[in-house]
């Protein structure tokens, strides 16, 4: 199945280019960027009715700057950039984003947009469920001007997010933590170009003794239209010494926060079992950064 | 034996048009003003269409034609290739559109428009009025009394019910010591060609056709397609394709776009291309599912007792290949590749309202192996009993005569030479008992082995199995081969080539498998049943003998001596046992082309009417005989037992394929087997909507296969010393071997790791953590 019905295809060279095209075309344009995610909706007829197609990659949006207490990665950023960045590579607290970008495909490594992977708003996917454990947000961009959307804010549900209708996401900020931190993302997958049946980020912040002062959990991949934070499994983790029992208490409180559906790809009994493994794995792994 | 080329890997001739984007695949074809054409399909899986209103369709503009089931002819036939259409061990159930919809796909009209986007939006236009029957998806439900019913011809939906017996069962049972019972299921997969289905066809205005077109056979689809539109076979052309992108068994039979592209062209009297979306394909061919109950009795000193075995497959809508799977199933799959006394099998081929079958390599043995392998390690298992002796024990041995074909020997049989030397090098001696990990990450390691399979059809009673070639030489010193053999990616063009090198003493690059089509080629059976090295190879060896035998006489004539004393050594023909009166063969083409005065570097000279004409020869043969290839699997793996995740580490493969041809393709046969054969044990699974029918599967998201990532690092391929001697230099069979025995050594290997066996295919993590009773 072809996208028949597109005449037109813009490479603005700037915002006000694309947010003007937005306004124009209102539903009935689409932005692109990587264009990896585009093929997986045209064929499920998902993309009827779309006349225009908005390129971005001219709008220099592909730079990722860690100078100061807050991370920003540009829109158009691929995510083999976000994998070779030298603060992902060696910062325990970028450890789950580091662990997110080892599963997708080379060809999505290189096409694949740190934007495109947002906007999808797709709660299959890696690098979200990271960046919600890393508490990041979205910068966007309209005719109303610039603004900043938290991410849980930003997912509105399956395919769904909280932008207008002439907005679009110029980038995600990561706040820096103050505090000794790391973190760690495991995805479950039946081959390498499969979608999360589960995945799971953990976000710590320690204190010197060892000890967590502070944790955020969040899994992906068939648990719900958004991925799911799991609040009562943070609260486990937070304030305790992360022993065997504690991750064992936390996993099951995360299993049993979730919701999973059953699908061709596993049942939700399945799926809320790999809860409890990811997460005391994914903790494991966090600490073991520290090390 | 000596060779200069057989068994040395000489560069793919096809290799770097590959590499460089392929132009030569079917799918790449196109003709000028060619219309295209799209199907619309059932979204019920049992209805009776009671109106089809095509009307708005033909308005939309560039629409220039459209089909539904009244405008096809009633030709019922079966759609296999390698049988004729009116095959007696087939069922004629199949044509081309039918009123009655029988699965959920099943096309029901066809637009041909000036573009894809138009005969789409032509579809949606298309208003169909459908009466909704009842269903039914299980087989063993669909063959009770009562169950909703598919064919008239076939009660209780039973299409074939074949069986085999001897001995005495009852007494077989009674004097074994041991009774095995097991129930081994198997799920429906797709072959994953990467190449999708496609074809072009073009008519003349005497209503005659030609087809290009991504298939297996040329000459089956040439027979099958004009017995569908009812026309003579000589007014079908079927031009052989340089290399298709895959097949595996899923492009051996007449899909529906050929036949709807044919009449679309004879409607606009233009060229007409059908291509497969990657879901189209997915409903058109699988490998049938068969479940297995399986009975074993055993003797204290290892051997069988009795045995029996009743299959039952799915065969979906219609019988397809289904008929013919299940007799290979019973027959080598499971039957007589064990030595025992006293045996039984019941086949049944059953209709369901699932999608069509298909073939699919292994044909029907990949299911048994699995059934029968697994079995034999719960046998070794319970009573303690060293796994490769109770093989060794209870295989035919080389030498013995051929279990199924009469008159015939297993000449060459390496068994014993493949279990032990794949033992050892995995290392079997030093594998842990079943389940004796403690670890959360238990290792396994397992094997499987298949005693009897084919290199080729001799023996089928309705199976066409015979191969031709011609070979010309040419004035440069090169060799022209035609040969209806498709090449599927599986290396026929480097099989041929090295043949013809060899027995010509040419350098490989100067041997061309050339242009041919039905019209000009000699019939040749399909690329399959691991078939073409052994009957084509042999085919074309026996055409290059011709073509010889033909330059001899032309330079007996030029040296003034017998032909029968001649002999070919690296491009020089000489009388043999006097070197000095070597000729550069070259040079007896050159004067057996040339007309009578042939100008040479010494000026004018006179040639006689002795040497002239083509150095040309042509064969057309059945091979002698279906030797069987063997061989064993070892696997190493890695079981999570938290999550289920099976990880494999190290597979070693060997087998007696006889002399190896070309040893980079066969490794890569083996690889690619594996890589099939490890998606069917642990995770392809054609799933469908329980109540509507409706594939799940659209695209390679939702269907998994084995990438490269998920691949073992080492798979290592051990070719036993042996020498087959009916088959061309030695040769036989291999392709089909190297995905039999895969599902069964990794579910064998599963089992040692973690102690619990699974029966139903594919292992998924969730299967594994349920049997080790953690979900
Ligand atoms: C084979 C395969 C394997 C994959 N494996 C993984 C994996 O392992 N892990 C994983 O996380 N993901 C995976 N993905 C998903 C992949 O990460 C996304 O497809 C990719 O990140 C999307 O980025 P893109 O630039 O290609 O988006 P596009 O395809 O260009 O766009 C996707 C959607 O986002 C919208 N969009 C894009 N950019 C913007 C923007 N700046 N503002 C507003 N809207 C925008 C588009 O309109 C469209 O709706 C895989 C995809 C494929 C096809």
């Amino acid at each position: 199945m072809a996208l028949t019905s597109v005449q037109s295809f813009y490479s603005p060279e700037d915002s006000k280019g694309v947010i003007e095209l937005l306004a124009k075309y209102e539903d009935s344009a689409l932005i692109v960027a990587g264009g990896t995610f585009l093929h997986g909706l045209v064929s499920r007829g998902l993309l009827s009715g779309i006349e225009a197609l908005i390129n971005i990659q001219k709008l220099g949006l592909n730079q990722i700057d860690v100078s100061g207490a807050t991370m920003t990665v540009g829109a158009t950023t691929i995510l083999g950039q976000l994998q070779s960045c030298e603060q992902v590579q060696k910062e325990a607290w970028l450890g789950a984003v580091k662990d997110a970008m080892t599963y997708p495909p080379v060809q999505i490594m290189n096409s694949g947009t740190v934007g495109g992977s947002i906007s999808s708003s797709c709660p299959f996917f890696d690098f979200p469920v990271t960046l919600l454990a890393l508490d990041g947000n979205v910068q966007a961009e309209g005719g109303n001007g610039a603004r900043t959307i938290s991410l849980d804010e930003f997912f509105a549900g399956l395919f769904e997010n909280s932008l207008e209708a002439d907005e679009f996401v110029t980038g995600v900020t990561i706040p820096v933590p103050a505090s000794k931190s790391t973190s760690a993302f495991i995805k479950m997958e039946t081959n390498a170009n499969d979608l999360a049946i589960i995945n799971l980020a953990v976000s710590l912040s320690m204190t010197d003794d060892g000890s967590c002062a502070g944790a955020r959990v969040f899994a992906g991949g068939g648990v719900g239209e958004t991925p799911v934070r799991c609040s009562a499994a943070e609260g486990i983790l937070s304030a305790s010494k992360l022993d065997e029992d504690t991750l064992e208490k936390a996993g099951q409180a995360a299993a049993d926060e979730l919701d999973p559906l059953s699908d061709h790809r596993a049942s939700a009994e399945y799926r809320k079992a790999m809860g409890k493994v990811l997460l005391k794995r994914a903790v494991t792994s966090a600490i073991g950064r520290l090390a | 034996m000596s060779t200069n080329v057989i068994g040395k890997s000489i560069t793919r001739p096809d290799a770097y048009d590959k590499v460089t984007g392929g132009k030569k695949y079917p799918v790449n074809y196109s003709l000028p003003g060619m219309l295209h054409m799209k199907i619309l399909r059932s979204p019920y899986p049992h209805a009776k269409i009671l109106s089809i209103d095509t009307s708005e369709a033909e308005k939309v503009a560039g629409v220039r034609g459209v089909l539904v089931p009244d405008d096809v002819p009633k030709q019922y036939f079966t759609p296999v290739y390698f049988v004729p259409h009116n095959a007696p061990s087939m069922v004629q159930d199949f044509v081309l559109m039918s009123d009655t919809v029988r699965w959920a796909g099943q096309p029901v009209a066809a637009v041909a428009a000036v573009s894809e986007d138009i005969a789409e939006q032509a579809l949606e236009l298309i208003d169909v009025e459908y009466e909704e029957l009842p269903t039914v998806f299980d087989p063993e439900e669909a063959m009770k009394d009562g169950a909703p019913q598919l064919h008239e011809a076939s009660p209780n939906n039973i299409a074939k019910a074949p069986s085999f017996a001897f001995g005495d069962m009852d007494a077989g049972f009674e004097e074994a010591d041991h009774i095995f019972e097991g129930v081994y299921e198997t799920q429906r997969v797709h072959t994953c060609y990467m190449e999708p289905r496609v074809c072009v066809v073009d008519s003349d205005t005497d209503g005659r056709l030609t087809v290009h077109s991504s298939m297996q056979h040329t000459f089956g689809l040439r027979e099958k397609l004009a017995y569908a539109l009812d026309i003579a076979e000589s007014k079908v052309t079927v031009v052989k394709p340089t290399y298709i992108g895959g097949g595996f068994g899923g492009k051996l039979d007449i899909g529906f776009i050929e036949g709807l592209a044919a009449l679309l062209s004879l409607k606009t009297g233009k060229p007409v291309r059908g291509e497969h979306s990657r879901g189209e394909d997915f409903i058109s061919t699988t490998r049938n599912p068969i479940k297995v109950y399986l009975k074993t009795g055993v003797k204290k000193d290892s051997t069988y007792t009795a045995r029996s075995i009743r299959s039952i497959l799915d065969a979906g809508a219609h019988a397809t290949h289904g008929s013919e799977v299940i007799m290979v199933h019973g027959l080598y799959g499971t039957f007589f590749p064990w030595k025992c006394p006293n045996q039984l099998w019941e086949g049944f081929t059953v209709y369901t309202n699932n999608m069509i079958g298909g073939g699919y390599r292994g044909y029907g043995a990949p299911q048994g192996c699995f059934a029968v392998e697994s079995q034999n390690d719960e046998i070794c298992e319970t009573l303690g009993i060293d796994p490769i002796e109770f093989r060794l024990k209870n295989t035919h041995r080389e030498g013995d005569p051929h279990p199924v074909l009469e008159g015939h020997k297993l000449a060459s049989y390496k068994i014993e030479d493949c279990l032990r030397q794949g033992a050892e090098r995995i290392g079997f001696d030093k594998r842990k008992p079943a389940g004796s990990s403690t670890e959360v990450k238990k290792r396994g390691i397992g094997f499987a082995c298949h005693p009897l399979w084919v290199s080729g059809c001799v023996g089928f009673p309705d199976i066409y199995e015979h191969s031709g070639a011609t070979v010309k030489l040419n004035r440069d010193g090169t060799a022209d081969v035609i040969s209806a053999c498709v090449d599927l990616g599986s290396g026929q063009i480097s099989m041929l080539t090295a043949v013809v090198a060899e027995e010509l003493s040419l350098a490989p690059e100067n041997v061309r498998v050339v242009y041919a089509d039905t019209d000009t080629a000699p019939f040749d059976a399909p690329t399959h049943a691991s078939r073409a090295t052994y009957s084509a190879g042999l085919a074309t060896k026996a055409a290059a003998v011709e073509t010889k035998k033909r330059l001899f006489q032309a330079a007996a004539a030029v040296m003034e001596a017998n032909a029968e004393d001649m002999v070919l050594e690296d491009g020089m023909v000489m009388v043999k046992g006097a070197p000095d009166s070597a000729i550069p063969m070259t040079d007896i083409i050159a004067r057996a082309e040339s007309p009578f005065i042939q100008v040479g570097e010494q000026g004018p000279a006179p040639t006689t009417i002795a040497e002239k004409g083509t150095i040309i020869g042509s064969a057309s043969q059945a091979p002698p005989s279906n030797p069987s290839p063997v061989g064993a699997q070892f696997i190493e793996l890695d079981v999570d037992t938290d999550t289920g995740v099976v990880e494999i580490l190290r597979v070693v493969y060997s087998t007696d394929i006889g002399q190896v041809i070309h040893p980079n393709s066969a490794e890569g046969q083996v690889e690619g087997g594996f890589q099939q054969g490890m998606g069917y044990a642990l995770m392809e699974n054609l799933q469908f909507d329980q109540e509507t029918g409706a594939c799940l599967s659209a695209d390679f998201l939702d269907y998994k296969i084995p990438t490269s990532m998920e691949m073992p690092a080492n798979i290592e391929s051990i070719f036993i010393d042996s020498n087959e001697p009916s088959g061309p230099y030695g040769g036989k069979s291999m392709s089909e071997m190297c995905l039999i025995v895969p599902a069964a050594a990794i579910a064998n290997a599963v089992y040692n790791a973690i102690g619990v066996r699974i029966t139903d295919l594919p292992i998924t993590p969730e299967k594994i953590l349920k049997a080790l009773g953690k979900l």
